[in-house]
């Protein structure tokens, strides 16, 4: 269930919250220029009118003055011009206005008054803008405009943001308060979905939508990140069981060895053959923790300080003169394919002619006499690439991930007399691993196996 | 006889080093710490060091590298718990003349010993080494054995270039892997195997006294038609 404070932590109702705030100011400040730029101009506009009509009345002489005020009085249909001609003592004399106002002072020059004017046959007041002037003749010349034309205009536009801002701000929250919930309820699935996983079920998965948006990128690197974990997971709990498996039988015919020792109690020169296969039976389990140590070595990815340009044809060569007699010998044909001269990869020069060494020895060693292997070296657009091609029984599709885990032996290998001890592969794929390189393992056209190493930095290997 | 001097912690494995080396006809002294190691070393007066990588007060790297800038050149087998390549590189680049590492077999150990001792006794400016009837020339690149050329591949002619130079030593499969090959790991034991045997055919043709042997459960040996005898 959703709780009011969730929303006020969701990051979307923030970021609606921020932007509101933004809004609203902004759009006051907007509005706020917008009002008075039109009160100055509309000012300027009453200003405009009133001098003119001053300028006017100044120059009609004064026998004609009155006249002139009643026509210039008829013109003003809307009622909003006062004017007014007061003795010089104030006192009334012609036109629409009752008195001199207080706060207008009699030097020619408009004046805002804001308290407005006595009117005659008006009571009430509106502010207006205005002049007083003194005639050649002494008397004194009022002429004012309503001004209330303007205020309407700010009222309109106060309406304006007032609406404007609830139309909008009103919803947005409202909306921002919705979009929320659905992030929300998206990381209250994927905590359902941990759930379990945290509780040790790692085949789960984070739910992905098809949004692809920043939760399904941040589920799917997770699942990245479980994928990896239950890899891992199921590489050790695989080892133990191997391990267990995979040692009983030298065991146990180490220790009917000494069994029958014990037993036949032989002088010192029955002893000399028995005990020699003893030591060989040792000396194989042995061999088989060094390749585990081995494996748990190269993948502390410590190693990458030893990394340079290697020429790649030339490990090919070594690992090609390495093997080949004994490829010979086993009537296999056992062929290379060069990459051109200074094909460079940048590597461990050890390790990889290791891993090339192991993956050239389990070919030969699963096929039959009369077949044949090869190494291909070839330039891909990304690097190159080299393939360990055999003619043997190949690999079973489904087995294909599984032979590079610790320990894994084939069930087609098993029955035959050259058994692997499934810690070959693995070595390799801890170097490959270790270089950023991809293996992959494969069939060959027309039966066997095709591993193929790209010796360029894979960026979903490499974990980029 | 050779004098052997063991700079080893742990005594179990100490005992174990000396209890080979001294059924091999070497006189052992063992030390237990670095300093005391060091000390002693520089006397001079043996023919090969065993030092232990780790070593309680000056580690084994320190000692060798002591020992070098003291001139001391007695050949040192460096032996550590740890495997990795870099180590051995470091092992090796302080001084040491090879490298081991823990666990190891003692018949193992005592053939790498037997190499270095070997390796002190003979001149190293011979152009031409020879074993019985056997005949390298390491300039021109080619063998003879008696009067007549063998056919080398080049590889073949490295390893036995390595036979000769440790003739009547025993060397073990990882050693002639690491000599000829220069790399460090397990190739799986039949493919030297194979390698030795294609020599075999060459060096020692049918109706020959065979120069190269098997010693069974350890590794193999190029010894005179006498010191053969005895195996």
């Amino acid at each position: 269930m959703l709780r009011l404070s969730d929303h006020w932590r969701s990051a979307t109702t923030r970021l609606i919250l921020i932007y509101g705030a933004f809004f609203v100011l902004w759009s006051v400040v907007l509005v706020g220029v917008v009002y008075w730029e039109t009160n100055r101009y509309l000012s300027h506009v009453v200003d405009a009118i009133v001098e003119q009509r001053a300028r006017y009345l100044v120059g009609v002489e004064r026998p004609r003055l009155p006249e002139a005020m009643d026509s210039t009085g008829a013109l003003d249909l809307r009622g909003v011009m006062s004017i007014g001609l007061f003795a010089a003592d104030g006192a009334y004399v012609e036109g629409n206005l009752d008195r001199v106002p207080v706060d207008l002072p009699v030097d020619g020059a408009i004046h805002g008054l804001p308290n407005g004017l006595d009117r005659r046959g008006r009571s009430e007041r509106e502010p207006a803008r205005g002049l007083a002037m003194r005639l050649p003749s002494g008397e004194v010349l009022v002429i004012a405009r309503d001004t209330s034309v303007v205020d309407q205009v700010g009222v309109i536009i106060r309406h304006a943001l007032l609406w404007g801002l609830s139309l909008t701000v009103i919803p947005g929250l409202v909306g921002g308060l919705l979009l929320s919930r659905r992030p929300l309820r998206r990381v209250r699935e994927i905590e359902a979905a941990i759930e379990p996983i945290a509780r040790g079920d790692l085949g789960r998965r984070l739910p992905v939508s098809k949004l692809g948006d920043e939760v399904d990128l941040l589920a799917a690197i997770v699942n990245r990140m479980l994928g990896e974990i239950e890899r891992l997971i199921g590489e050790v709990k695989g080892v133990c069981d191997n391990i267990a498996h995979d040692l009983r039988t030298p065991l146990t015919r180490l220790r009917t060895q000494l069994y029958r020792l014990q037993q036949d109690g032989t002088g010192a020169e029955g002893l000399a053959p028995t005990l020699e296969r003893c030591i060989a039976e040792v000396d194989a389990l042995l061999d088989r923790f060094r390749a585990l140590l081995r494996i748990s070595e190269l993948e502390d990815l410590r190693r990458r300080g030893g990394f340079a340009s290697v020429d790649l044809g030339a490990i090919l060569n070594e690992v090609h003169e390495l093997y080949a007699p004994l490829a010979e010998d086993q009537a296999i044909a056992f062929r290379l394919d060069a990459p051109p001269p200074a094909t460079t990869i940048h590597g461990d020069r050890h390790l990889l002619f290791e891993a090339f060494s192991n993956l050239v020895a389990n070919a030969i060693k699963f096929t039959p006499s009369g077949g044949e292997v090869a190494v291909r070296a070839s330039i891909e657009r990304d690097g190159p690439r080299v393939d360990i091609v055999d003619n043997g029984p190949g690999i079973p599709r489904g087995e294909r991930d599984a032979v590079l885990r610790r320990f894994y032996r084939s069930e087609c290998g098993r029955e035959t007399p050259a058994q692997g001890y499934g810690l070959g592969l693995s070595i390799v794929s801890a170097i490959v691993r270790l270089h950023g390189f991809r293996l992959r393992i494969g069939g060959n056209d027309g039966g066997g196996t095709r591993v193929s190493v790209d010796c360029w930095i894979d960026a979903i290997a490499a974990g980029v | 006889m050779a004098r052997v001097l063991t700079i080893e912690d742990d005594a179990i494995t100490a005992r174990e080093i000396v209890t080979e080396l001294r059924s091999r006809g070497n006189e052992v002294d063992w030390v237990d710490n670095g300093p005391a190691g060091l000390r002693q070393a520089s006397g001079g007066q043996y023919d090969a060091i065993t030092l232990d990588r780790m070593l309680p007060g000056l580690d084994g790297l320190a000692v060798i590298t002591a020992l070098r800038q003291a001139g001391v050149q007695t050949p040192v087998l460096m032996i550590s718990a740890l495997s990795d390549v870099d180590e051995r590189v470091r092992g090796l680049r302080a001084g040491g003349d090879d490298y081991l590492t823990k666990p190891f077999a003692p018949d193992e150990m005592a053939a790498r010993i037997e190499v270095l001792l070997r390796r002190q006794r003979t001149p190293p400016r011979e152009t031409v080494l020879h074993v019985a009837d056997l005949e390298l020339d390491l300039i021109e690149r080619n063998a003879r054995r008696g009067g007549s050329a063998l056919e080398l591949l080049p590889i073949e002619f490295r390893l036995l270039e390595v036979l000769v130079r440790n003739s009547g030593q025993v060397l073990t499969r990882t050693m002639i892997f690491e000599a000829v090959w220069g790399y460090h790991f397990d190739p799986g034991t039949n493919v030297i195997d194979v390698h030795i045997g294609r020599l075999r055919r060459k060096v020692d043709p049918p109706g020959a006294t065979p120069l190269i042997r098997t010693v069974r459960g350890s590794g193999y040996r190029l010894a005179e038609a006498g010191l053969a005898q005895t195996e």
